[in-house]
């Protein structure tokens, strides 16, 4: 027996206010750490220089790809820690796929593909054996790693250049792209995800089950399936910033992006995600990734020692988190 | 509403791109210094070096802004690209940097050079003809110095252990192949029972990854050499846990106060030592004479030396042991 | 001279009245049954006695002085303790452990482990129950013996009061009897105790005085052994039924069974259940909570696993053990969960995401959703369920109770469900709501549906229902025509298991 107490009725524009704010508030911190940094400075020009733009936009890709696979997975209720060993996995695959001999293009798939696999052992993992995700990708940080070690013999593998170094450099070839083709791709996949999440049923479904995974289950919702699509799909991108990282580094890095799935999930945080599911928006994330870049290069730029940045960075989080909260709480 | 944040931003950025174009112009130098790490000991050496560096500079009348940074986690390869780049888009005079990769970090190196700006490579070789200069110890004749004192030590027979610092990182490579190099071609007596491990980035994993040598070896080992500090440390603590420093013959690399301890007490039979001050002085000073326009050496060797028990307290190894900060 | 008098207690969550005006006076010593139907609002008493939550207005006095608990700590303080229906024990800690959680022996802040043993070896003397060391850890013991260990806890705690709320609910015959025991000595040894039940032969057997619960009112108070129980089980449902359900009409005889269920059992729970379903009519599955109802209709959903049993749909027969909430819903039926927070809505997402979630294929092509279209199915919906809400894109979270409900009941019409398995329709709604809802059911069932309705609300099951079974510890009675019912009768089956028509 038990009386439920109905909820308060919250006035609409209350709400509207609210999911507005929540919406915006990434952007106005943004705003915030760029404009601060621009006048800090003193050489406002210099810091928005579209050279410095170039520079932070291209230093955010790898974050920005991953962010948008791992939006995917937090807005479904999951998390993902083995975010950085995958993009070290995938580049040590995709620079072995060159040197063995492959075309580019293939080379490049395989780590995508890779990245894949990866997330659907995740999945597997996750929905057959009932290890709760935070565990069974921790597992993966370290089998994902160590298999980029293995495969790679121990070493950077270093490859001849191809296109593929060309994906996310300072100056883009041709010039009139503005900003280097990783940065194009990064923008584009952000607004396929966005409308993936808008207008079809998988990406309704990977929020119902986020926010309600058994009212999910009572709707007819094969969450298990479900799952392990979305750490399918979120490898994927993982993947790919594997393949992103290995055209910066040109070479396949078998201990590169160690601790890369903080900055990830950090994004996916600023920028309104929740880790108990059901909230969490691309355009969020991709903000969440710029701030965290802007940041970085402002400190550098300011002359500020490394933990300097770390501090700033981790007050951001929680700031973020904590705000997030108090919207959640009023409305 | 979502799709005009998106625009909203793209505009942003490209209004960002078209309002403004960078502006350099400084009467003084200003040069970057990107360590591998900021943690280490060597690396406040080399930091010292590169002070004092800039401190004759400033002494000639030339001014000298020296900025310090290295990557935000230690001997990870993008984090150290993004600083050089940071650098870059600054618009600092020089750059002396010491890379984690000897080819991950071509592509900024040359892009900082495209954008005007010189970098002189410190400790770790570069594969790029765009640098201006290289000063760094001659590890592989560190590696080779270190296989003569350990071969002779354990009379050209016996079983050795080398451990490995980090995949990938170049410098130590060339030790580890300087001292088989020898090993094998002055002591083929000596049997090398491992020589595949790995130390990792800190001196916590370079123990435990000697604890597990050790226990897997356990008693056949003679000798061990360790090519850089933190492995050494990892090591020598590993050692003396289980009470085996000073029954086992070993050569380790740079030095710290515990290893001349361990020296004293007949832990270890010798270490070589590089200049890291030297390496940071030379290093800052070849920048600065390529920014006044002077011709600067494309090799600069920094010295090594092999401190044993008996030289350590030499006038020569003590100007390596306590340089001049 | 009453040791804890209550007068004239409210308590309201938003525009839910719990409590409206409740009267209780416990004597040191007696054992006091507190008995009512479902949401009579005993279970709020028990948390404003426990300090979980405050009072609006009334008074409470607790030995003459004025009783205001700020929290659960300060109940204990004043030494009164709740029981839960469910056990709220640590089952990692030792029994030692929990029964001295709060009251813990020190030494200097240091935990003195050998005190803490022996005091709690002495609280358990008290009940001969050789098998409960206090070094065993609790998670070992059987649920009577974790009772024991919670009344333990009271008693250590020095507690005066001991609130029961059904303390039996998940005991064996025995371990009943030893419970009754105990509460006997704890009574003699001057405990007051409030004792919850359903079960009147419970109270018969244990309790001295009792108060009646309806509607969050004192309706009557008095000696047990003056009253009979029809007289208490007609105070507890006595009440008029309002005019809040629409006019029904039978469906049209012969009706065609559109699901048959025979056997069906989902252990531990549900022992046994056969009923069948016809077009057009409305069952009502009357019972006490716990007693099975949900777990049979999960068990036909496929939410939960039914070991035993055959289910039908129109003349076809499905497997009843394996099929998934996805067979189901292709199959035709449609769930209405008794917990719209945790398994009924996704609370953040929007309305109209709530309502076709699970129908999805009407407003999409290909994967691709035609926001459109979803956006204008739900508009029809909520217009014609009369949600108030301002549009389809508001997230679900910022509806009223009711409303959220109807948007719940929304998504069963937009996916064409033919079955309806509604569980508890209306809990914690306002009359508003209420009332609509019971028009919307109505209306379905006259458009064909076959609509099986559990409540815990008998006056609905009477305005609504055709035909009724009631559920009683996991088995289902017979199914008899509405007309054939009274209140009282349904009370006597949920509660005594008797169904004096089968004599």
């Amino acid at each position: 027996m038990s009386i439920e107490p109905t909820e308060k009725l919250t006035p609409m524009d209350g709400s509207a206010i609210a999911k507005w704010l929540t919406i915006i508030a990434p952007f106005l911190g943004l705003i915030f750490v760029i404009a601060t940094f621009a006048i800090l400075t003193g050489a406002p020009g210099k810091y928005l220089s579209p050279f410095n733009i170039r520079i932070v936009l291209s230093q955010t890709v790898i974050v920005a790809i991953s962010a948008i696979g791992m939006t995917l997975i937090i807005v479904s209720g999951g998390i993902d820690l083995s975010v950085g060993s995958t993009i070290g996995l995938s580049g040590v695959v995709t620079a072995l796929g060159i040197n063995a001999g492959y075309d580019p293009t293939i080379a490049v798939m395989a780590g995508i593909c890779m990245g894949g696999v990866v997330g659907f052992v995740n999945g597997a993992v996750i929905t057959t054996l009932r290890v709760v995700p935070f565990i069974a990708t921790l597992g993966m940080l370290g089998i994902a790693r160590g298999v980029a070690k293995w495969i790679a013999n121990q070493e950077p593998v270093n490859v001849a250049p191809t296109w593929i170094n060309d994906l996310v450099v300072t100056f883009p070839n041709p010039p009139w792209l503005l900003l280097a083709p990783g940065v194009w791709i990064a923008i584009l996949l952000a607004i396929v995800m966005a409308i993936v999440f808008r207008n079809t049923i998988f990406g309704r479904r990977a929020f119902a089950i986020g926010s309600n995974e058994a009212a999910a289950r009572a709707c007819g919702i094969s969450t298990d399936k479900l799952r392990i699509w979305i750490y399918t799909i979120s490898g994927l991108f993982f993947g790919l910033s594997g393949v992103m990282q290995m055209s910066r580094l040109r070479q396949g890095d078998p201990t590169v992006a160690a601790g890369t799935e903080l900055d990830v999930i950090a994004a996916v945080v600023i920028g309104g995600g929740s880790l108990n599911g059901g909230q969490g928006t691309v355009l969020g994330a991709m903000i969440g990734a710029l701030i965290m870049a802007f940041l970085r290069n402002g400190c550098q730029q300011m002359g500020w020692a490394n933990y300097v940045q770390e501090i700033i960075i981790g007050s951001i989080i929680i700031i973020a988190v904590a705000f997030d909260r108090l919207q959640s709480r009023r409305a | 509403m979502k799709k005009l944040g998106i625009l909203s931003f793209i505009l942003f950025v490209v209004f960002a791109i078209g309002c403004s174009t960078p502006k350099t112009g400084a009467k003084k130098f200003t040069i970057a210094v990107i360590p591998k790490g900021t943690t280490h000991p060597f690396w406040k050496s080399v930091n010292a070096g590169a002070v004092k560096a800039a401190a004759d500079a400033k002494a000639q009348g030339v001014d000298i802004d020296l900025i310090w940074k290295g990557p935000l986690r230690e001997d990870d390869r993008e984090q150290q690209i993004q600083v050089v780049e940071g650098f870059v888009s600054q618009g600092v005079s020089g750059i002396v940097l010491a890379p984690l990769d000897s080819k991950a970090l071509v592509r900024p190196v040359e892009e900082a050079k495209k954008a005007g700006i010189p970098t002189a490579i410190i400790d770790s070789a570069l594969e790029s003809d765009q640098i201006t200069s290289f000063a760094a110890t001659d590890n592989k004749k560190g590696g080779n110095m270190a296989a003569e004192r350990l071969g002779q030590l354990l009379g050209g027979k016996g079983k050795v252990i080398m451990l490995r610092y980090l995949e990938g990182s170049a410098s130590t490579t060339d030790r580890e192949e300087g001292f088989l190099e020898v090993m094998k071609s002055k002591f083929p007596g000596v049997e090398l029972i491992s020589i595949d491990q790995y130390a990792g980035a800190t001196r916590d994993t370079a123990k435990r990854a000697s604890e597990n040598l050790l226990q897997r070896f356990g008693d056949q080992v003679n000798g061990v050499f360790a090519s850089n500090e933190s492995a050494s440390t990892g090591m020598l603590l590993a050692l003396q846990d289980i009470n085996r420093a000073g029954k086992v013959t070993f050569v380790g690399f740079d030095a710290t106060p515990q290893f001349l301890d361990a020296m004293k007490n007949g832990q270890m039979q010798g270490i070589v030592v590089q200049s890291p001050f030297a390496i940071g002085e030379l290093g800052v000073k070849a920048m600065i004479d390529t920014l006044l326009g002077k011709p600067v050496e494309k090799r600069i060797d920094t010295g090594v030396m092999m401190i044993t028990p008996d030289n350590m307290n030499s006038p020569e190894a003590q100007k390596l042991l306590n340089p001049p900060v | 001279m009453p040791i804890l008098v209550i007068r004239n207690i409210r308590k309201s969550f938003g525009q839910t009245v719990a409590l409206d005006g409740v009267d209780l006076s416990l004597k040191k010593g007696e054992v006091h049954a507190l008995i009512g139907e479902n949401g009579a609002g005993k279970s709020t008493l028990m948390n404003l006695l426990s300090g979980v939550i405050q009072p609006d207005s009334g008074i409470m006095e607790l030995g003459g002085k004025a009783y205001k608990p700020a929290n659960t700590t300060d109940a204990r303080r004043n030494r009164i303790a709740l029981i839960h229906q469910e056990l709220s024990l640590a089952p990692h800690l030792t029994v030692a452990q929990n029964i001295m959680m709060g009251v813990e022996t020190s030494r200097f802040g240091w935990l003195d482990r050998k005190a803490l043993f022996r005091r709690a070896g002495k609280v358990l003397e008290n009940f001969d129950h050789p098998d409960i060391r206090p070094e065993k850890t609790v998670g070992s013991l059987s649920t009577a013996a974790q009772q024991v260990v919670e009344i333990c806890r009271a008693i250590a705690a020095r507690a005066e009061i001991i609130l029961m709320d059904e303390p039996t609910s998940s005991l064996q015959r025995d371990d009943v009897q030893h419970l009754f025991r105990l509460i006997r000595k704890l009574s003699a040894d001057g405990v007051s105790i409030i004792y919850i039940s359903h079960f009147l032969e419970e109270i018969r057997d244990v309790a001295d005085r009792y108060t009646v619960l309806r509607d969050g009112r004192t309706v009557a108070s008095g000696k047990i052994a003056e009253v009979t129980d029809d007289l208490l089980i007609s105070q507890m449902v006595g009440r008029p039924v309002d005019m809040l359900f629409p006019p029904r009409k039978p469906p049209a005889e012969p009706a065609r069974n559109l699901v048959e269920v025979r056997d069906l059992s989902a252990p531990p729970v549900l022992k046994n259940a056969s009923f069948e379903l016809k077009a057009g009519e409305i069952l009502g599955i009357a019972g006490l909570i716990g007693a099975g109802r949900s777990e049979m209709v999960k068990a036909i959903f496929g939410l939960e696993r039914s070991e035993f049993g055959k289910l039908s749909f129109a003349g076809n027969p499905l497997s009843p053990g394996r099929s998934t909430p996805t067979d189901r819903i292709r199959q035709g039926f449609g769930y209405l969960s008794e917990d719209r927070k945790r398994e009924g809505l996704a609370l953040d997402l929007s309305i109209a995401d709530n309502i076709t979630m699970t129908g999805y294929s009407s407003c999409s092509k290909f994967g691709w959703l035609n926001l459109r279209r979803q956006r204008g199915q739900s508009e029809e919906l909520i217009k014609g369920l009369g949600i108030r809400a301002q549009t389809p894109t508001q997230p679900v979270m910022t509806l009223s109770g009711g409303n959220q409900q109807k948007a719940a009941i929304a998504r069963l019409i937009h996916q064409k469900a033919d079955v309806l398995l509604l569980d508890e329709p209306t809990r914690g709604i306002d009359i508003g709501s209420r009332s609509k809802i019971y028009e919307i059911i109505a209306e379905l069932a006259s458009s064909g549906k076959a609509i099986l309705m559990i409540s815990s609300y008998l006056p609905e099951l009477f305005g609504m229902c055709d035909r009724l079974a009631v559920m009683r510890r996991g088995r289902l009675s017979p199914i008899r025509p509405i007309s054939d019912w009274t209140p009282e009768l349904v009370m006597q089956v949920a509660i005594e298991g008797e169904d004096p028509l089968s004599l």
